[in-house]
């Protein structure tokens, strides 16, 4: 599904994301963790188009994305959210869905009906999908005035709005509590039923070990570790880059700066 | 009704105009102070149509939004990189160009006896053709307030669009605006060029009404007061830059006693409202809870 070939952005003398192989199956979760500062949003804004990449290619299905923009890459099926939360606040939880609206391929609707119409059918729809995200009943709330949970399920329910076939969740679970992490994680299994490829950006271990089928680890904008969730808790490499280790902290360090 | 009420209201309907194409602007989160250029080159399109050639009050009002429009269409795409305080400059820039340049225009035609036509700084004088169709000031309010809400009526319904909302989120938080699939650039190209249609028009009807004009008509300073107009009255709908007009021309104008300190009483009560009300009076989140509450209680 995506593919990144030896992808790098460096930002002046800051290697961002350095020579990053990285391949996501169609219908996986695939979890993505690493150290703060380590390339993970830097290469979701890679994938979107937010930023351009100093090398490398980036393909989605077969197609090159490197020379397309952001918005012909919405229209090939990729969709993000945000680490910090980004909402239209002054607008209802129904207007927020309606901007970033996607008809599914098939039941389009006319250009007219598409820009000034607000038909039936599609007002069910998107009915729908706020049911899924648990904001049936908030419809008519202004998105600034939700609860910073329900603010996160309004971000992925705006990310599904455009009908992707690829989602890349930048930290959605950071700042909530186990219960909402219990509660996102059901979601994103059932994303994954619906047939979406989901690319997971995430610190909270718990959400990532147990709803992803594979999982990367990046360190200095290199992935350092891929595999099954079970090996990535057991990967030495992992644990050094993540909590360091007595003989090889100062090591650490010097690799930062010979890199 | 007075003659000198109705040219107030219709000098406020025809600097309801400039305020509406500045909101226009401001919509897709640049700011312009570069309007008037548009609002000008209608006027002066508006008269050389029906003083030179002959032209119907309709076709040269017509024909003044189409060059208004075109102005700003090329201001669009040149300035398509530039943002924030670069695209500000720049239009402030491209308004001076079109004002000097006017200036150089000098082509002074004779026709029935009269001097009329662009003569430079001279102005454009005798633009005849609501005098010799027996309108009177009462006639051209009506006709001017007419086309005010005819574009509000537009306006209305662009507001209850989705090229509306996407346009504002494109103002508001343009890389959020990318990642849903948009193309900010699209937007402001289009919204501009809107912008530019709509300042055409009220210029044209400025000429017909003045029917005297000069290039200095159309300096910086319209375009600071259509500017100002909109940023006080707010972003959240199209009658908040006709509020702000009604404040300025119709409140501070109207009272005569304080109408020689118009200038300073404006100046101090935009301060004012950009610290008490930043976003103006009539702000996106004051529409967004007025519907919410319309929704509450089913009116």
């Amino acid at each position: 599904m995506l593919r990144l070939s030896n992808l790098s952005k460096y930002f002046g003398g800051v290697r961002a994301v350095d020579a990053l192989e990285l391949n996501v199956k169609t219908g996986e979760i695939f979890g993505l963790i690493g150290p703060n500062g380590s390339g993970k949003s830097t290469t979701v804004n890679l994938v979107c188009g937010i930023f351009g990449p100093t090398s490398g290619s980036i393909e989605l299905d077969g197609v090159d994305l490197k020379r397309q923009a952001p918005h012909q890459r919405i229209d090939a099926g990729v969709s993000r959210t945000f680490q910090n939360i980004r909402l239209f606040d002054d607008l209802t939880v129904w207007q927020n869905l309606w901007v970033a609206w996607r008809d599914a391929p098939g039941q389009e609707h006319s250009w007219f009906s598409n820009w000034f119409g607000r038909s039936l059918s599609r007002r069910h729809e998107i009915q729908k999908l706020l049911e899924f995200s648990g904001l049936g009943d908030k419809s008519n709330n202004l998105a600034g005035n939700l609860a910073f949970g329900e603010q996160r399920r309004l971000e992925l329910a705006r990310a599904m709005a455009s009908k992707p076939k690829l989602i890349l969740l930048d930290e959605p679970a950071a700042g909530m509590s186990s219960a909402e992490v219990t509660d996102l994680r059901q979601r994103i299994l059932t994303m994954k039923e619906m047939g979406i490829t989901v690319l997971l950006i995430e610190h909270v271990m718990e959400l990532v070990m147990n709803v992803s089928d594979r999982i990367g680890v990046l360190n200095f904008g290199t992935l350092i570790a891929e595999g099954l969730p079970e090996e990535i808790q057991n990967n030495p490499l992992v644990q050094k880059a993540y909590f360091g280790s007595s003989e090889n902290t100062s090591g650490g360090d010097t690799n930062a700066i010979d890199q | 009704m007075s003659v000198y009420v109705a040219s107030i209201l219709t000098n406020m309907a025809l600097i309801s105009f400039l305020a509406l194409s500045a909101y226009l602007v401001l919509v897709v989160g640049v700011v312009s102070f570069g309007q008037q250029a548009f609002f000008g080159v209608g006027a002066y399109v508006t008269a050389t149509v029906t003083s030179i050639y002959g032209g119907h009050a309709v076709t040269g009002v017509f024909i003044g939004m189409l060059s208004g429009a075109a102005c700003a269409l090329v201001l669009a795409i040149l300035t398509v990189r530039l943002s924030g305080l670069y695209f500000a400059i720049s239009t402030l820039c491209f308004a001076e160009l079109c004002r000097l340049g006017l200036l150089q225009v000098r082509a002074p035609f004779d026709i029935d006896g009269r001097t009329t036509g662009p003569d430079g700084p001279e102005g454009f004088s005798n633009i005849r053709w609501i005098f010799e169709h027996n309108y009177s000031v009462q006639d051209f309010l009506v006709l001017t307030t007419v086309c005010l809400v005819a574009l509000l009526g537009l306006l209305f319904l662009l507001e209850r669009s989705r090229i509306m909302l996407r346009a504002r989120l494109v103002g508001q938080d343009s890389i959020l605006a990318q990642s849903l699939g948009l193309r900010p650039i699209l937007y402001r190209i289009v919204f501009v060029t809107l912008s530019g249609g709509v300042a055409g028009f009220g210029g044209g009807l400025f000429a017909l009404f003045n029917t005297y004009i000069e290039p200095n008509m159309f300096g910086v300073m319209l375009g600071v007061h259509g500017l100002a107009y909109a940023v006080i009255g707010g972003l959240g709908a199209p009658i908040g830059p006709l509020i702000g007009v009604a404040i300025d021309i119709g409140l501070l104008e109207s009272i005569r006693a304080i109408s020689a300190y118009r200038m300073i009483a404006f100046g101090g009560l935009v301060a004012l409202l950009l610290i008490l009300l930043p976003q103006g009076l009539i702000s996106p989140r004051f529409v967004a809870r007025m519907r919410r509450w319309r929704k509450l209680f089913h009116v």
